[in-house]
């Protein structure tokens, strides 16, 4: 047995071309670079949103398409680059998921919404009456619901402010040695990246240009193409 | 006495036609060739009818209903299928959906003594019911698609939380129905008020009493509501899965195509 959490073997689809690396159980892994480079692709093949065209990929140690598909979409939780709510309350979108399971109990709506920094007099709200800002948390906050051990964060705090990022990051950071779950998170915020990696993937083109530690990968990177990344979002 | 129209006033209803083609006409609509075409094709289409249903009416009745029947729900099908080419299987779907409502309201009709087998009965009241769940059917795939394609977000979203496709299609569903039922509602609601259903109209120019043509309205309007409602729910459950693979993965419409 190894303790890996994933491993992906030469995995093409689309942009994404012979893709291949490891990630273990815990890890916090960031995968970065340019817009197009295949960051939202590539987080997509880890719940099976999408299949890879060719390769192989592995979630502890057996094929995932070996696991059942609900299940494994629950027990590795995505959040969309979209916020994309369900029309109804608050309320409606955060029990949608564990509904499915028969999980829901209605207590979990306070403490889900303290994760993302709203109160929970926002459970009866309707969807439309929210800001972005505030449909990205709930949209966090629904995937959370699930119960997840592995978080896919699709740049989940594009459209929030300089407070609320730091608040959900705290709160993210707990979660996440708290309740052991692992975290694969796409960003262009260099400092979320920082802050929340331990290791990082830098892309481009849909090729793998840098993995290693984050802060060494900010610190020292090896490549050309990392080094003029950063100069561009210096931090 | 049979009551008659004088063929020469038929031609007078060109001017009516005249109405909306000049409307068009005036706003550039687009729509010229499309009226014209129509008003052609229909008149010839029903003429056409004439001339057939007086034969078929001749034949056995054993023969000559089923072979009409096959005829119209064959026409239907091609019809219905123009807004959903896109989709696999939708020609089969189609027959297969009207054939067993167009068998299912036969049996009641027949079966509570409510008309007899004689075509002149059977045909009418059948055309009724499959040309209104012809025009469902077509509603619900068109709107179908549309609805797929608001609603990606919400049903990649609702796949991402480990809803099945069933599970996740669930609003789509209501949406395309409610859309697709809304004519029909409508009509059985307004019924004898606003319009005069088409059926009762033709009975009592015919001379038929008043309140029998009120009950062969009623058996029609009660069966061309049930049977579009059903008509609509049966196409919507089971077109809905092609927008899926078997990896509970949302399509696109061109990825549907191509796998097609
Ligand atoms: N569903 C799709 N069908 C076809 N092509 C797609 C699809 N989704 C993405 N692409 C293409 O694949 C490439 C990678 O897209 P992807 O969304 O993975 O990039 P990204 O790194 O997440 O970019 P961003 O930072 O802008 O979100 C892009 O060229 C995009 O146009
Ligand atoms: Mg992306």
């Amino acid at each position: 047995m190894s303790n890996h959490l994933f491993e992906l073997s030469q995995i093409n689809k689309r942009v994404v071309s012979n893709v291949s690396f490891t990630m273990k159980e815990k890890e916090r892994l960031v995968i970065f670079g340019p817009s197009g480079a295949g960051k939202s692709t590539l987080l997509h093949l880890f719940n099976r949103m999408e299949d890879p065209d060719a390769g192989v990929i592995y979630y502890k140690d057996k094929e995932l398409n070996t696991y059942s598909i609900p299940t494994l979409r629950k027990e590795v939780g995505l959040v969309l680059q979209e916020p994309h709510l369900f029309p109804g309350t608050v309320e409606d979108n955060l029990k949608f998921g564990p509904s499915l399971f028969d999980e829901w109990s209605p207590n979990q709506g306070e403490k889900l919404l303290g994760y993302v920094n709203l109160s929970k007099e926002y459970l009866n709200k309707d969807v439309t009456e929210l800001s972005g800002g505030q449909r990205q948390r709930v949209s966090l906050a629904r995937t959370l619901a699930n119960n997840p051990e592995v978080l896919l964060l699709d740049e989940p705090t594009s459209s929030l402010d300089e407070q609320n990022i730091e608040l959900i990051e705290h709160d993210l950071q707990r979660l996440v040695e708290e309740e052991h779950v692992s975290l694969v998170l796409v960003t262009h915020s260099m400092q979320q990246a920082k802050r929340l990696g331990t290791t990082g993937i830098y892309m481009e083109e849909g090729k793998i240009k840098e993995h290693g530690q984050m802060e060494k990968l900010l610190s020292d990177p090896e490549t050309e193409e990392l080094k003029q990344f950063l100069q561009s979002n210096s931090i | 006495m049979e009551r008659d129209i004088p063929t020469y006033s038929l031609f007078l209803l060109i001017v009516f036609v005249m109405i909306p083609f000049t409307i068009a006409y005036y706003y550039q609509l687009g729509l010229k060739k499309d009226i014209i075409w129509s008003t052609v094709r229909g008149t010839a289409q029903l003429f056409l009818i004439g001339i057939i249903l007086t034969y078929l009416f001749e034949l056995e009745p054993i023969v000559g209903i089923p072979l009409m029947l096959s005829v119209m729900i064959t026409v239907a099908t091609f019809h219905a299928r123009k807004k959903g080419k896109e989709l696999p299987h939708v020609f089969i779907s189609i027959l297969l959906g009207l054939i067993t409502i167009e068998l299912i309201v036969l049996a009641m009709w027949l079966g509570f003594g409510m008309i007899s087998f004689t075509p002149e009965e059977v045909i009418p009241m059948s055309g009724m019911v499959i040309g209104n769940s012809m025009v469902a059917m077509g509603l619900v795939l068109e709107r179908m698609k549309s609805e797929f394609e608001q609603s990606r977000g919400k049903i990649l979203a609702a796949l991402s939380l480990g809803a099945t496709p069933s599970q996740a299609s669930h609003i789509t569903v209501r949406k395309t129905l409610n859309a697709a039922l809304i004519p029909n509602i409508d009509q059985l609601k307004t019924i004898g008020l606003v319009q005069l259903p088409g059926m009762m109209t033709g009975l009592i120019l015919g001379g038929v009493s008043p309140i029998v043509a009120i009950k062969y309205q009623l058996v029609i309007s009660i069966s061309i509501f049930s049977t579009v409602s059903l008509s609509a729910i049966i196409i919507s459950l089971i077109m809905y899965r092609y927008f899926y693979n078997n990896q509970m993965q949302l399509l696109t419409l061109e990825e549907i195509k191509k796998s097609s």
